[in-house]
């Protein structure tokens, strides 16, 4: 079991005893000498070309870190302390970073496959809109637009999205991010799109023969021939942050690629980039409408493969999406667009807060911490409110409670699984807009009041809540109307394992007959990974069920299972 | 009901009859959640003490409708919506300002301290990141830019130029569900934030301004209204609209209104003009806003309305109503009649109608049927029900309705020879476009002289491959021996032009609708096209 020090990893509070990471007393001594080290190789490896002064500031900034403040975060104890130090330290130094590590800061984004792509393509212009960049990467002149703004605010706003948007010396803005496809038809839909402009050339990566919905040709056949390509225009992605904080991975678990190539990519990235946190947005399967008849044994073989080496994988199924946009937003046959458009609005709420950072805003940071009680069970669904239709606008009432209610109806979720029947281990509420804390506390108390919001015994925290005074935007023409307030939830619900077992039952269907099987063992696989990976999903569904169990039997919990 | 409720409550009463002004009749009340609108004060004899007559708004909550043994004290529409209550249970409503302190600034400070509060809900702790600094935020009043006030029980302006000195930077305000009673509030209010953009005024019951005159001026830089459920007639809209000079959505559902009278001078900036709900709207109705110039969205969703009918066009011309209306939403209606999707293809600009939950598709025939006839009834139609309409749609849908209708339109006297196709009036009416879908084809051969020259109608989609397939069928001629040209009968060149029709892929609409620069001077092929025919050699 790789164990890493990444956003989720290793600093766990509650985590049993003997888990096999650093014991907590360790842990703190360790912090800080393990931490240097591995930093500076990441460091030389990254910044070989940058300028000196640069490497040396932050050297000095690593250097100040581990003197200065205490360790990155104590295993047990109060979690929020340093923190709140580092916070304080930051704002006086009139630094926007905000995690206690200072030089965390960036991430990356890795589009793989055709849902991969199209939900990138959809996010970086919702992402745009946010943050008010044109479609060419430049942002007009906001003293001259808006002679209303203040200073302070516009150099907040300018500073904040540096973790997602590159600057070049020409005043461009370009997307931290990378599209990947092994069959060029989807990302030259981008190169021809109305946001070409935005992207450089070397960040659209497409192969010329597809993986097929083969996760045997994503991984091994076709997809090793990419790889080595892919890791170098991630290394030269990698090279121009300051400091890298993390990956995002949005992919599918049905297509070829997005299986395939994404399991070898992850593999590749924790060798590579060994500490850095891997958060993915992944397409489930959904239970009834598929596009592959083979997407049961892709999505099993692709959850073995990256179990280990995700920290949090917020999994959106396309029918819970489709029924979504078809039911709240009156769209009659949602296309893939529209699909898109909704995920891209969980995708940017969810990031929200990295996006928007500076000292007004939170940190999915800490929500992930909340989130991953442990690293197997790292699997949240999220749920989004309000969702109304252009034309509706003004009709409903969405207040803060009202929000907040709809996001625990089953309705609101993303994925289908009745999270009625589950139990919740972390529930966290992300609010973006105009939104009142005080409101906040009396909407999370009724939502509380119902029977159907049960938590485990186990865990001493319910909700966690943050605002981000940022509110949503809408895409023009879209089928969403803009709304001043919003809410995702992400919840670690015991429910999810719904999903999993309905996968796996899809796919012991077909295995038993072994039908469809020579695909892959053509492209040369073997039979036997598809046991173990079978394997494990089932002990995943068995991990899922001995966490939702009380205390008392919960003594037959397994760690560092496989 | 949230806690910001019982604050609103604490400080909005008015306790003492003694301070009951004699204004107070008309002024909007809540009480227990309910609203209600003030209609009497006064003694009601044999019960002392001060009773105020109150109208609900919800009738079923009252008593009676105004009159207490015998006498009359008020009249309510509803014989059970009034009741008498104490002014002691009654909430006035607060100034504008005091509810905008409420919701965002906290006056009782245990946050202030810089800790992050921690809730306890049953026995979880809610922890909760960042509220010190997004409080610390929303207190700089003078920075809000967007504030919502929904059921904040603002009953009035306040202070004169208090808002003006307090929150100048506002933009977008949200005053839904409020008890201000009056327009002249709303002035008072607008006037002090000169950057006001969005203004929801959404279930305040509000009386006509005292004097048209001070409206002007108000509004200047507003561009959205909505006034969904306030009550508002016809007529108080073009008043209050021709404060709005720049005004370019404004909503207006659950009013009951009746559209009185043609808006001239006013609303002629309007892009979006939201009916939806208003069950009193008709056909004729409709054609007094025909005519506002910029209208691109009309939502008529909900109004009952189940025909239309363009006086002004003919079947298969175009109206020069409605000439900018781009989306047009039609949903929860009575349309059960085909005759309602063919006027609407007279539209000049329609590219976007949303048409669901009709009586006509929701009827037992497929979903899919009745999408492929709209799609086929309306021409220029891009977006049906929110869903693109692709090419491959379009044309699958044009074939099928050909196809479908192909007999009745034979039995109504329709003819594949031009000369001979006399489809009678009933079914032009029925299928304005049917014969719009096909081109008529003239196929000559001058090499073969003894061919007459043959007449097809072919649908527009065709593509040249199609039309070469059949004419090698037709004419007994092996694909790989026709030359194609194309012949335009309105280009009167000495010597006749002749396109050569060598690209497969194009289809003949395409042709048709290209126009070719000859001599300088532009020509657009008419729709009657000519082939020649001619053998390669």
């Amino acid at each position: 079991m790789a164990r890493r020090r990444g956003w989720g990893g290793g600093r766990v509070p509650g985590r049993p005893a003997g888990a096999g990471t650093v014991p907590a007393g360790l842990c703190q001594a360790e912090g800080a000498c393990q931490r240097r080290p591995a930093a500076a190789v990441i460091r030389g490896f990254e910044n070989g070309g940058c300028a000196a002064a640069g490497q040396s500031e932050s050297g000095r900034r690593l250097l100040g870190d581990a003197q200065s403040r205490p360790p990155r975060r104590p295993a047990a104890g109060s979690p929020e302390e340093p923190r709140e130090g580092a916070q304080v330290a930051c704002r006086e130094h009139g630094e926007l970073a905000f995690n206690s590590d200072s030089t965390s800061k960036e991430c990356l984004s890795i589009h793989v496959g055709q849902a991969g792509v199209q939900i990138g393509d959809a996010c970086w212009e919702l992402y745009c809109l946010e943050h008010e960049i044109q479609p060419d990467g430049t942002i007009p002149d906001r003293k001259q637009r808006d002679p209303l703004e203040d200073a302070d605010t516009e150099e907040q706003a300018n500073a904040s999205f540096d973790t997602f948007f590159c600057e070049t010396r020409a005043g461009k803005h370009v997307p931290r991010a990378l599209f990947v496809d092994l069959e060029p038809t989807v990302v030259d839909g981008i190169r021809a799109g109305r946001y070409r402009a935005l992207f450089h050339p070397e960040q659209l990566l497409s192969g010329k023969e597809d993986a097929a919905n083969n996760y045997a040709r994503g991984r091994y056949s076709v997809g090793s021939g990419v790889i080595d390509l892919v890791l170098e225009r991630t290394r030269k992605l990698a090279k121009q942050c300051s400091g890298l904080q993390g990956f995002l991975i949005f992919r599918s678990f049905g297509g070829g690629t997005g299986s395939g190539l994404t399991s070898l990519l992850v593999e590749r990235l924790s060798v590579e980039f060994g500490r850095k946190t891997k958060l993915e947005f992944s397409v489930h399967p959904a239970p009834r409408v598929s596009t592959a008849v083979v997407e049961p044994y892709n999505a099993v073989l692709t959850t073995h493969s990256t179990l280990e080496h995700a920290d949090c994988t917020f999994l959106v199924d396309n029918e819970a999406v489709y029924d979504v946009c078809h039911r709240k937003l009156g769209v009659e046959r949602p296309s893939y667009a529209s699909i898109n458009r909704l995920l891209a609005q969980a995708a940017s709420a969810v990031t929200a807060s990295l996006r928007f950072q500076g000292p007004l805003n939170v940190d999915l940071v800490e929500f992930q911490t909340n989130l991953v009680p442990f690293p197997r069970v790292h699997f949240p669904v999220t749920a989004l409110a309000p969702v109304v239709s252009a034309d509706r606008a003004f009709h409903e009432p969405l207040s803060v409670a009202d929000i907040t209610a709809a996001c625990f109806e089953p309705s609101g979720h993303l994925v289908r699984c009745d999270p009625r029947r589950g139990r919740y281990m972390a529930c966290c509420l992300l609010y973006r807009g105009d939104v009142a804390p005080r409101e906040v506390n009396a909407a999370i108390a009724a939502v509380k009041a119902r029977d159907s919001v049960r938590f485990v015994d186990w865990c001493p925290t319910g909700f966690k809540v943050g605002i981000n005074s940022q509110p949503p935007r809408a895409t023009p023409g879209g089928d969403l109307a803009p709304v001043r307030r919003a809410v995702c939830t992400l919840s670690n619900s015991t429910a999810v394992v719904e999903a999993w077992a309905r996968l796996d039952h899809r796919f012991d269907l077909m295995y038993a007959k072994r039908a469809f099987l020579h695909w892959y063992l053509r492209e040369g696989m073997e039979e036997g990974e598809f046991s173990e990976a079978r394997e494990d999903l089932a002990a995943l569904e068995q991990d899922y069920r001995e966490v939702g169990q009380s205390l008392s039997c919960k003594d037959g919990w397994r760690e560092g299972r496989r | 009901m949230s806690e910001g409720r019982s604050h609103i409550l604490d400080s909005g009463y008015i306790i003492t009859n003694d301070t009951l002004a004699s204004d107070v009749i008309g002024r909007r009340v809540e009480v227990n959640g309910e609203y209600a609108t003030v209609r009497f004060s006064g003694i009601v004899p044999p019960v002392a003490g001060c009773w105020l007559g109150v109208e609900w708004d919800n009738p079923e909550r009252g008593k009676h409708d105004g009159s207490h043994e015998g006498t009359v004290y008020f009249k309510c529409r509803h014989p059970t919506g009034g009741s008498f209550v104490r002014p002691n249970k009654v909430n006035f409503g607060i100034d504008f300002l005091t509810a905008v302190k409420n919701r965002y600034v906290l006056e009782d400070g245990p946050e202030e301290d810089g800790k992050e509060q921690i809730v306890i809900i049953g026995s979880k702790p809610v922890e909760t990141i960042g509220f010190d600094s997004v409080i610390k935020q929303q207190s700089q009043l003078s920075k809000l830019q967007d504030i919502s006030l929904r059921n904040c029980a603002v009953s009035c302006a306040g202070e004169k130029g208090g808002i003006a000195k307090a929150c100048p930077n506002i933009r977008k305000v949200d005053l839904s569900k409020n008890l201000l009673s009056s327009w002249d509030e709303v002035i008072h209010i607008a006037d002090q934030l000169r950057h006001l953009e969005v203004l929801n005024l959404s279930e305040n019951k509000l009386q006509c301004p005292s004097g048209s005159a001070s409206l002007t001026g108000t509004f200047s830089a507003l561009k959205v209204l909505v006034l969904n459920r306030t009550g508002i007639t016809w007529a108080e809209v073009l008043q209050c609209a021709s404060a709005c000079p720049v005004l370019e959505e404004l909503y207006l559902g659950s009013n009951n209104i009746i559209i009185s009278q043609r808006p001239t001078d006013v609303l002629q900036t309007v892009k979006l003009l939201d009916l939806s709900s208003n069950h009193l709207i008709d056909e004729s109705q409709l054609f007094l806003i025909a005519y506002l110039p910029r209208l691109e969205q009309l939502i008529l969703s909900d109004i009952g309305i189940s025909s239309i009918h363009f006086p002004d066009a003919g079947i298969g011309c175009k109206t020069s109503m409605f000439p900018n209306l781009q989306y047009l939403v039609v949903n929860d209606n009575q349309i059960s009649q085909w005759s309602f999707i063919n006027e609407l293809d007279k539209l000049q600009s329609l590219h976007a109608l949303s048409c669901i939950r009709n009586p006509l598709t929701e009827g037992d025939k497929a979903a899919q049927t009745t999408r492929q006839l709209i799609i086929a009834k309306i021409g220029q139609l891009r977006t049906l029900n929110k869903c693109e309409i692709l090419p491959e749609e379009r044309r699958g849908a044009e074939l099928d309705y050909r196809k479908a209708f192909g007999n009745e339109w034979k039995k109504a006297g329709g003819h594949q020879d031009p000369d001979r196709n006399r489809p009678d009036e009933e079914f032009l009416a029925a299928h304005p476009r049917y014969q719009l879908l096909c081109l008529t084809l003239k196929i000559k051969c001058p090499n073969q002289l003894d061919q007459k020259v043959l007449e097809k109608q072919l649908p527009d989609s065709m593509t040249i491959q199609k039309v070469k397939g059949l004419l090698s069928r037709l004419l007994k001629v092996p694909v790989s021996d026709l030359l194609l040209a194309y012949e335009s009968p309105k280009v009167s060149c000495p010597a006749k032009y002749k396109v050569k029709l060598t690209s497969p892929h194009y289809d003949i609409k395409f042709l048709c609708k290209t126009s070719l620069i000859l001599n300088g001077r532009p020509y657009i092929l008419s729709s009657r096209v000519t082939c020649c025919l001619g053998e390669s050699t």
